[in-house]
């Protein structure tokens, strides 16, 4: 089914003159030094889907951008090179047309719609390519159905949740009625069931209309059944593979790899293995829930809430946005209090902990890490605890000295922490956390968006603190980390605990799994469809 | 009613009295034109009392507030009129307790005037009338609506802040000089998402074929009907009459003077 898929892409490509073909192009923020995009070349075919991969920080979105004119000009940035639009020069196109042709769905979905409601955002976009008024309402609505969001039509959108938001974002770029449509990590920032359901309306949107696609994109998986093409962009900017997905996976594997982008599943699956979970060992108890309640405005969000953790342990918190993870996580770290119940810490109830000495032994971290950064440089963030805590000056130096080797931020001791990469961030916000090794550590969703290479590096850090004996709590959306990594996993559904327990019992529980829209890991869907069984969570 | 109005011309018809108003130094002439304005309100619009209440009553005290101060330092040109009490060093006479009412029933007014056109008027509608019967450009007009969707995402970031200092062992700032520095501390990173948030939203906007001309089609197409025409002369009619009525009782006056 998928070598006959390429086949036909194969053709598509030898017969028509491409739509997009770029040629040379650089491109900069500044003159100085290599350029961040450096002399690429490539051609996007009419009604083809092609697939941009490279480490986060590699210059992906900047291409898409480049692409439909926005830049150099949007950011005062410099570029060299041509890019053609059937046959013609970009720069040739008037102010707004070549947008009609290029749509683009971005990344964050709380930032890319200038209207309050669903209604008017798409109105925007038919206003804009001044479509007559009297075509609108049924363009609206034609458009609504085609991503199924007709029942949204008058909500605001701030109410909707990540998944609706891009799909209200997709519905207005295809109101353009665009030749070509390109998505810039549009799953990102959704849950695994949101991103799988924007994947299968693109694929269908896609056959339906005949579209080119440019995806762009690390997390391949659920891409790269309907893709015809594969480029690949390396850290320096460079374009180093193009051609079919199994082509490109076969003769650049390790450079891949090397460059952090996450191979498929598919191609990887060899180093996929579960956690061996034993629960022998455990230490003492860390934390104890009893009779939890959380309530906001009246509103429940956690009840009934009851688990205890254990040294030494990897336990991930799971399910639907909004079932109430993140909260879990705050009233567990003291930062809310709640309406009913009793929370632990070291036999020692929460409430009666002193702010000082709980940090010390508790650490967070946060989804965006900039959030954590309260100092000028990387050197002060390190030593904002110690100072607190009174630590002398030689152990101090010592203990930042270690951290910065240990987390490679040696050459940045400096730096404002907002000036560094994706990944330095990440791992600094980490090395904050460990002026002294706590008992507990709580994540909450820290490999959202972040390249395989950071990942990785992020979680061969956890394990060796939890191999120190620290209780670590994730809150993630990934399976595949529960199921590589986890002793123990809680499911949350609306506010409940729906299953505790280790991963390999929850994989049994479709309906379980099915409630709380949970993905099975790859792993465990591999094996089923081996053996014969048919298992899809969408439908 | 008055939530059907067209946004632009409501705008106009509460400016013209709310700046008229602020030269008439009477009791009568605001306290009239105050009574037509909350009546019209409740009349011709369906905000709960309760609600209107709400905002209405904390701008009744800072209105007495204002009366008490104005009372106490009228300036000569209006202090006229007997002494009416003493004490310290402050003299009050009818002429400045007439200005001090005045100036609150004026207040007053204006938070009446501004209520009825805030609680009746959709955002999107009214930047959308500026653009069409004001030919205000696009491009800020929705530049300002891009920005109004911006506020609840503040308020989870500062609160997400909040939260991420705690744990970092930062309690709550205590004295001037540590709320300074706690300002600084939050300012940099909200201003920094801020700034990248409106970049791509701008990005996304022109991408979507938003060029900033003036040559667009509208979904919503504002109008200006009879309607319109008459909430905009039931308003400022109104204040008319109640100034010809007020001079030919004999109340009027303007800065001070007499009529």
């Amino acid at each position: 089914m998928k070598n006959q898929h390429l086949n036909q892409g194969d053709m598509k490509r030898s017969n028509l003159t491409p739509l997009i073909r770029v040629e040379n192009l650089s491109f900069d923020y500044d003159k100085k030094g290599p350029s961040l995009i450096h002399n690429i070349s490539f051609s996007l075919n009419e009604g083809e889907v092609t697939l941009l991969m490279g480490a986060s920080g590699s210059g992906k979105s900047t291409v898409s951008l480049c692409l439909n004119g926005l830049y150099p000009e949007a950011v005062e940035g410099y570029s060299e090179g041509n890019i053609y639009f059937r046959g013609q020069e970009i720069s040739q196109f008037e102010k707004g047309e070549l947008n009609q042709q290029i749509g683009i769905v971005f990344q964050d979905p709380e930032s890319q719609f200038c209207m309050v409601t669903v209604e008017n955002e798409l109105a925007f976009t038919m206003e804009n390519i001044q479509t007559p008024r009297e075509e609108m309402a049924s363009k609206m609505d034609d458009v609504l159905e085609a991503v199924g969001l007709t029942d949204l039509k008058e909500r605001p959108i701030h109410e909707l949740s990540g998944g609706q938001k891009q799909k209200v974002a997709l519905a207005s770029v295809l109101l353009l009625e665009p030749e070509l449509l390109i998505l810039d990590e549009p799953t990102a920032n959704l849950d695994p069931v949101s991103s799988l359901e924007f994947v299968e309306l693109v694929n269908q949107l896609q056959k339906d209309r005949g579209m080119a696609v440019f995806i762009i994109e690390h997390q391949l998986d659920d891409w790269i059944s309907f893709t015809d093409r594969v480029l690949a962009l390396s850290r320096e900017g460079e374009l180093f593979a193009d051609g079919s997905p199994d082509h490109v996976f076969q003769k650049y594997e390790k450079r891949l790899v090397s460059e952090g982008v996450h191979l498929p599943k598919d191609i990887q699956s060899s180093s996929l293995h579960p956690a061996t979970r034993t629960t022998d060992d455990l230490g003492g108890e860390t934390v104890s829930i009893q009779n939890l309640d959380f309530k906001r405005k009246k509103k429940t969000i956690l009840s009934e809430v009851n688990f205890s953790l254990y040294q030494k342990e990897f336990v991930a918190i799971v399910g639907e946005n909004g079932a109430g993870k993140s909260t879990l996580l705050q009233v567990m770290a003291g930062i809310l209090t709640p309406n009913k119940g009793n929370i632990t810490f070291l036999n020692q109830p929460l409430k009666q902990w002193g702010e000082q000495s709980l940090r010390q032994k508790m650490g967070f971290v946060f989804q965006n890490p900039e959030h954590q950064f309260i100092t000028d440089t990387v050197y002060d963030e390190l030593a904002f605890g110690m100072k607190l805590n009174g630590t002398p000056e030689q152990e101090m130096k010592e203990k930042i000295d270690e951290l910065l080797r240990h987390f490679q931020l040696q050459n940045h001791l400096w730096s404002n922490p907002f000036s560094l990469s994706g990944g330095q961030k990440r791992r600094l916000s980490v090395a904050t956390m460990l002026d002294e090794t706590p008992e507990l550590l709580l994540f909450d969703e820290p490999t959202f968006g972040q390249d395989a290479k950071t990942t990785e590096e992020l979680m061969s850090m956890v394990l060796e603190l939890k191999n120190k004996g620290t209780t670590i709590v994730f809150v993630t959306h990934d399976m595949d980390l529960v199921d590589q990594y986890c002793e123990r996993t809680f499911v949350l559904n609306k506010g409940k605990v729906a299953f505790q327990g280790s991963p390999d019992e929850l994989w049994k529980k479709e309906e379980v799994l099915v409630e709380a829209r949970l993905r099975l890991p790859y792993r465990i869907r591999k094996q089923r469809t081996e053996a014969g069984e048919v298992y899809d969570l969408v439908r | 009613m008055i939530s059907s109005v067209n946004p632009a011309l409501k705008m106009v018809a509460i400016l013209i009295p709310g700046v008229l108003l602020s030269f008439s130094f009477d009791i009568f002439t605001p306290l009239a034109y105050l009574i037509f304005v909350v009546a019209f309100t409740f009349m011709f619009s369906n905000i709960p009392v309760k609600k209107w209440l709400l905002v209405f009553t904390p701008f009744v005290f800072l209105a007495l507030g204002f009366a008490w101060m104005t009372m106490l330092y009228t300036s000569e040109g209006f202090s006229g009129g007997s002494v009416l009490f003493e004490f310290w060093w402050f003299e009050v006479t009818t002429g400045g307790l007439m200005v001090g009412i005045s100036l609150a029933l004026r207040s007053l007014c204006f938070v009446a005037l501004s209520l009825m056109f805030i609680l009746t008027t959709d955002s999107t509608k009214f930047m959308l009338s500026l653009m069409q019967q004001f030919k205000l450009p696009p491009k800020l007009t929705f530049g300002i609506l891009a920005g109004y969707r911006f506020l609840p995402t503040f308020k989870h970031e500062f609160e997400v802040l909040r939260q991420a200092h705690r744990i970092r062992g930062i309690g709550r700032a205590k004295g001037v000089k540590g709320r300074i520095e706690q300002f600084r501390r939050y300012a940099i990173p909200l201003m920094a998402n801020a700034i990248r948030k409106a970049e791509r939203v701008a990005i996304a906007m022109e991408s979507k074929g938003f060029t900033g001309e003036t040559d667009r089609t509208h979904y919503h197409h504002m109008t200006i009907g009879k309607k319109d025409w008459a909430f905009f002369a039931s308003i400022v009619g109104t204040f008319f009459i109640v100034i010809i009525t007020s001079y030919q009782l004999g109340y009027l006056n303007i800065f001070g003077r007499q009529f």
